[in-house]
């Protein structure tokens, strides 16, 4: 996955402020790469976490969604 | 002249098949569209009261016609043994759901052992293709990630699930994925099943002469068998094969017979499994294959392919798509086909007969389903590339024998398929939140009002595709979001209702309008008929994403198989229900002869599961009924009526505590 990028911006009564810069793919993808997307996941490390956050109610430690209860099942 | 058009209109509603119909009849062949019109089915063994279980029948206890029966005749309705109505029909019932999960399930069986193949290095050609699977799946075992390789992993894995179907005692690890209240529910019901190969033996030994004879009984094992099935073998069978092959994304491609070229050796692949077909798609790019198909007279290779087979390559590879289960011997009728490579399931002996009439050869490949009269070319996964190359020159070889009558349809439509449950994830919420969130809130916002899946077979009984594209256009247009695999998913991606532009022209304005923001069409097409297992996952993942109860059977959801012909079908059928799906099926319903095994599996189904099974072979009225039951699932979610925002304080959100 590619690094976030910081940008500054200017802001109302501030001088200058960092925000999350461009965060989607350039260009178009083209041939064998229209359509995929499971390579942006590079390391082990990257799809570990991926799997946690995305598939969180399976693979996520904190989430539980609707299956939240006072009596676990 | 105007006879003969509505007669073949009764046939097929897809052009191509319909020129394909008049052709055979113009050059004498013999296709299963003629064997239907003069083999009828056997009224009685089509309501399943019928037993040829033991020597002393087979005994028919048909249930009378145009009037009510006595108990007195009902008393004396049963066979030499003494098997009532009740227990014949769901003999007969439960007996196919056994073989549908014995099918899905050889099949999960034989993917594991290729995957085992393929982790421990004995097959070059197989490799571990999806790492970020086979973590998934690591997690769900429980196998030991840390340092070690895909390889390693992928071994733990592969001996884990195959072992899943020896398993003896205890219950499927696979079942962890369902909702925690589904799984509660098969606990308390007594149906989570054991081991998948005891599940089926078990219920081939209660339907043998003098075992279980108690309808609900048996009734209660063919729901155990099925979900053996859809949470056991065929959820095996795609999860390895996603690791084995690639989790599916979008991917664009064609369907229908005009995607065969007349210029270039022909070759499908039909049947079930993706092993044979995933090398066979690798090596027809194969520059020296290639070559020798120019040396002799052809200007390239063109795979094409048919069926479940057929679906495992388009979502993975793009690979066309030549037409659904009724069309298998139409696309050797082009006269345009040097060779139909088969697997498992869904190939008709008729291909022979049919082949026999062309050039055509009609090759097998598996040692678990020959056919008289073909050739057989064995498939070894450890030797994959040289039996490819086999097929592919056998193929190849026989373009010179290509007669002149030769007419292939022009119909072909675009479609765009590869959305498994990982990437109907990752379309709704991207790498940073991937999430079914944008999909509840839809449900429940009323722009989308509930999801269904339509899936299943083509039925030579009923006009091919027919059944299956007026169910789907109904839905879609009442803003009912389709997910679709099979057969099914073929004949609506030959209507085109599998591109994004299909919502604006057949979808209600709320599904049109959500389709249009994500960028997908009303009709997804999630894969293969072991790949129904994507719709329950899917399922469970709106249910744990919240606001739509929790469990399946709460959710604004139906299911229907409207074309239906295989046990297969009976079985994910019975796994739906068995899931909290309300099911429906069309064509016909095996067990009419038996009003109390019909009820059972239609209304007493229902509490114990909370879905049942439903029959109306009418698309409109079949529409109406699976809206009716999303409705009433919209109106106990509370999600009925547009409700007005409130804005909660901490006051408020502390009362609800």
């Amino acid at each position: 996955m590619e690094e976030y990028k910081i940008e500054e911006k200017s802001a109302p009564n501030r001088d200058k402020v960092e925000v999350l810069g461009k965060t989607y793919d350039k260009g178009k993808p083209e041939g064998e790469e229209m359509g995929r997307w499971r390579q942006k996941l590079g390391s082990r490390a990257e799809k570990l976490k991926y799997l946690s956050t995305a598939e969180r109610y399976w693979y996520g430690k904190d989430w539980f969604g609707s299956e939240k209860r006072k009596n676990p099942a | 002249m105007a006879e003969e058009k509505e007669k073949e209109v009764v046939k097929s509603i897809d052009d191509a098949t319909i020129d394909m119909i008049k052709k055979a009849g113009e050059d004498g062949v013999r296709t299963v569209f003629d064997r239907a019109d003069t083999t009828k089915p056997c009224p009685i063994g089509s309501e399943g009261s019928c037993c040829n279980i033991c020597a002393m029948g087979p005994c028919r206890v048909p249930l009378p016609k145009g009037k009510e029966e006595t108990p007195e005749e009902k008393r004396k309705r049963t066979g030499v043994c003494g098997a009532t109505a009740e227990t014949i029909a769901a003999r007969n019932f439960l007996r196919k759901v056994a073989g549908g999960a014995a099918a899905h399930s050889d099949h999960g069986r034989r993917v594991a052992e290729a995957f085992l193949i393929a982790a421990k290095g004995e097959s070059p050609e197989f490799q571990i293709k999806d790492e970020q699977k086979l973590l998934q799946l690591a997690l769900d075992l429980g196998v030991e990630i840390g340092e070690r390789s895909n390889n390693e992993i992928a071994v733990d894995i592969g001996e884990m699930l195959l072992a899943e179907f020896g398993r003896q005692e205890g219950e499927l690890l696979t079942l962890k994925k369902a909702p925690l209240k589904r799984q509660e529910i098969w606990r308390e019901t007594g149906i989570a099943p054991r081991g998948v190969d005891r599940e089926v033996v078990e219920a081939m030994h209660r339907t043998h002469m003098g075992v279980d004879q108690d309808y609900k009984n048996l009734l209660l094992q063919g729901a155990r068998a099925a979900i053996a099935d859809g949470w056991g073998g065929s959820m095996i069978a795609t999860e390895l094969q996603d690791v084995l092959f690639g989790t599916p994304s979008p991917v664009l491609s064609q369907i229908n017979l005009g995607v065969l070229k007349e210029d270039e050796v022909n070759l499908i692949i039909h049947g079930h499994e993706p092993q044979l077909a995933e090398i066979l798609a690798v090596m027809t790019q194969d520059k020296e294959l290639i070559e020798y198909a120019k040396s002799k007279g052809a200007k390239g290779i063109n795979l094409a392919g048919m069926c479940c087979t057929a679906n495992e390559i388009l979502m993975r590879h793009g690979v066309p798509i030549a037409g659904n289960f009724l069309q298998q011997e139409t696309a050797i009728v082009t006269g345009a086909v040097e060779a139909i490579v088969v697997d498992v399931q869904c190939i008709m002996q008729g291909l022979v007969d049919v082949a026999n009439c062309f050039h055509t050869k009609v090759i097998t490949t598996d040692s678990r389903a020959k056919i008289e009269g073909a050739t057989h070319i064995e498939f070894d996964e450890r030797k994959a590339t040289e039996t490819a190359k086999t097929i592919i020159k056998t193929a190849i070889d026989n373009f010179s024998n290509r007669g002149k009558n030769i007419r292939i349809p022009k119909q072909k439509s675009d479609l765009i398929a590869g959305f498994s449950h990982e990437t109907i994830n990752y379309l709704l919420g991207g790498l940073f939140r991937a999430s079914y969130r944008p999909l509840n809130d839809n449900i429940i916002n009323g722009r989308i009002r509930g999801v269904a899946g339509v899936v299943g077979c083509n039925n030579a009984r009923v006009a091919h595709d027919d059944i299956h594209v007026r169910l789907v256009k109904e839905l879609i247009k009442n803003d009912v979001l389709v997910l679709q695999t099979g057969c099914a998913a073929m004949a609506c991606a030959k209507a085109g209702l599998m591109l994004p532009e299909s919502a604006k022209e057949f979808a209600g304005e709320g599904l049109a309008s959500v389709c249009e923001a994500v960028g997908i069409p009303p009709v997804l097409h999630l894969g293969s008929c072991v790949d129904n297992a994507r719709i329950l996952i899917a399922a469970t993942a709106m249910v744990k994403d919240g606001g739509l109860g929790d469990d399946i059977s709460d959710l604004p959801a139906a299911g229907a198989a409207p074309e239906w012909m295989s046990e297969k079908a009976i079985s994910i059928g019975q796994y739906f229900v068995s899931s909290g799906v309300f099911t429906v099926f069309g064509v016909t319903w095996p067990t009419l002869g038996s009003k109390e095994v019909t009820e059972f599996l239609f209304k007493d189904m229902e509490e114990l599961y909370g879905g049942m099974w439903a029959f109306e072979p009418d698309p409109i009225k079949m529409a109406k009924l699976m809206i009716d039951h999303i409705d009433k699932k919209r109106k106990a979610l509370g999600i009925d009526k547009a409700r007005e925002r409130v804005l909660y304080d901490m006051a408020m959100r502390r009362e609800m505590e």
